[in-house]
């Protein structure tokens, strides 16, 4: 695993911050950053509890935002999607990387693994839609897991009480 | 009627009904149940079989192997070859085991290395070595086809026509590439909840069960895309989840089936925790054509209750590349079905 540059860091910051804002919106801590010649094009975390949507990740709701920046800047949408790295604070779901590979984005940079959904350790997407995309993961991995475990050892407050898991104090 | 006649008699009807639909199941329901290799003996003197029984079972269980009977006619099972044969001819005296009543003929069979799970997987194993089974009617008739009574498989095919008519109308009004429809239905309260179409030139990710999720999603105050606005507060259902032109389309061509989703509760007006909508949780999902990895695992977070779709793509991801609704590791699993209506 390679160091990641400067300015790298500080995209993982930024993905960080949008991760610690999900979880104060009781929201699965994941937050993301997407890159396209050095400019954060697409910023933004999971809203699945408040959209009632659970396809509403940090990853998708930056893809429609790179749509919207393309439409704005009449760039072609596909192009820049090619040239756009990513960086999220946990390895990506299979539909997320699923989505990314298929817009032949160049770059994932990722922090922990993502037992319960990752597109890599649960299912290998990249088996199947053999991608492009390079995907390199295990950047500030630690503290990425730290959030997602203070998130589920809360409960989800909009899951029906039978299935959330019991509060700890 | 009583239970198996009423059985036999949907059997007849699926056939005559000229049903296409099949399960998309689990590797491990359709594949043969896997084998291993154990020694086995002959016992010469029968009148000591209950007796050696009785004493291998206790000093050399098989807790592995607990579904095999110990015994074939006048074969034992002695240990799986997991040790070398001396050592298991050491093991018996080491034991104390009267091996005096073995032809000593040791030699290597195949039986069922896991419990069978179906009735068709269970007849091909017992014929190797006799095996406990316990049907699991569900499974049973999941995995034989035959779940659906005539009136469901009617049901099932309704809902896809519908599905099949919001491709077509998408078609003709919105979008003139090759059409998706989706509709997802309350099997509960027997009503169409949402429906979508394929957007792509909307944007890349507007595939078609991915804009049905998202109809759900305001059909409870949510949702993101082109959000609508509540189109009749007065009316019992909601009907957010479908745009007013489809709508209207679809309540004339399908004038006997019922539109909208259960009236969206916020947290203080649930009476029971499970009493609202939450996701699609309970819901069923018609695609007239099967859906792409992103969308397939969409409908997991969704939590969709069933799947069913009309033709194969080259891009599924529920039959075709991969059968994603069996990853075990996921924590949602929901029940695919395929063929409906494929013909489109
Ligand atoms: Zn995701
Ligand atoms: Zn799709």
């Amino acid at each position: 695993m390679s160091e990641l540059s400067e300015n790298e860091c500080f995209y993982m910051d930024k993905a960080f911050f949008y991760a610690k804002e999900a979880l104060t919106n009781q929201e699965v801590p994941v937050g993301c950053v997407f890159i396209y010649s050095n400019q954060i094009i697409a910023l933004g975390r999971n809203t699945v509890n408040e959209t009632r949507n659970a396809t509403r990740h940090a990853e998708i709701n930056c893809i429609d935002q790179v749509e919207n920046y393309c439409n704005d800047n009449n760039l072609n949408t596909l192009v820049v999607f090619s040239e756009i790295s990513v960086y999220v604070t946990v390895e990506p779901c299979i539909m997320c990387a699923a989505a990314l590979f298929s817009l032949k984005i160049k770059k994932i940079v990722y922090g922990c693994r993502n037992d319960r959904f990752g597109g890599q350790t649960v299912f290998d997407v990249a088996s199947i839609l053999n991608p492009v995309t390079e995907l390199k993961g295990g950047y500030r991995g630690e503290e990425a897991m730290e959030l997602l475990k203070e998130f589920y050892r809360g409960s989800n407050p909009n899951a029906p009480a039978g299935k959330a898991k019991v509060k700890k104090n | 009627m009583d239970e198996a006649k009423r059985i036999k008699l949907d059997k007849e009807h699926s056939k005559t009904e000229n049903n296409t639909l099949y399960p998309v199941l689990p590797d491990d329901l359709i594949i043969d149940t896997p084998l291993t290799d154990v020694y086995v003996d002959t016992i010469v003197d029968p009148k000591k079989i209950s007796k050696i029984i009785k004493e291998i079972n206790s000093v050399l269980p098989l807790p592995q192997l607990a579904h095999l009977k110990r015994m074939k006619s006048k074969e034992i099972i002695l240990y799986p070859v997991s040790l070398e044969q001396y050592q298991i001819i050491n093991l018996l005296k080491e034991k104390t085991i009267d091996t005096s009543a073995f032809q000593n003929n040791i030699r290597i069979i195949q039986v069922a290395k896991i419990p069978p799970m179906t009735r068709k997987q269970f007849e091909k194993v017992n014929k190797l070595w006799p095996c406990n089974f316990h049907p699991n009617n569900y499974l049973e008739k999941l995995s034989t086809n035959t779940l659906f009574s005539h009136d469901e498989l009617r049901s099932h095919s309704r809902y896809m026509k519908v599905a099949v008519d919001v491709a077509k109308f998408a078609k003709d009004n919105y979008y003139s590439e090759e059409q998706i429809g989706a509709v997802v239905v309350d099997p509960k309260r027997k009503s169409v909840v949402a429906v979508g179409y394929r957007q792509t030139n909307k944007g890349v990710l507007k595939h078609a069960p991915m804009i049905a999720i998202d109809n759900v999603a305001k059909t409870q105050n949510g949702g993101v895309w082109n959000p609508l606005l509540n189109q009749d507060t007065k009316i019992e259902l909601n009907l957010d989840g479908i745009p007013k032109d489809l709508l209207e389309y679809l309540q004339i061509q399908h004038n006997d089936i019922v539109f909208g989703a259960q009236r969206y509760k916020e947290k203080d007006e649930l009476i029971e925790p499970a009493d609202g909508p939450y996701l699609c949780t309970g819901y069923y999902i018609y695609l007239t054509i099967e859906p792409c990895v992103m969308c397939a695992m969409g409908l997991v977070h969704s939590r969709l209750k069933r799947v069913f779709f009309g033709a194969k793509s080259s891009n599924g991801a529920l039959e075709t590349l991969c059968k994603l609704h069996t990853v075990k590791e996921l924590n949602h699993h929901f029940e695919v079905f395929g063929g409906l209506i494929k013909h489109v």
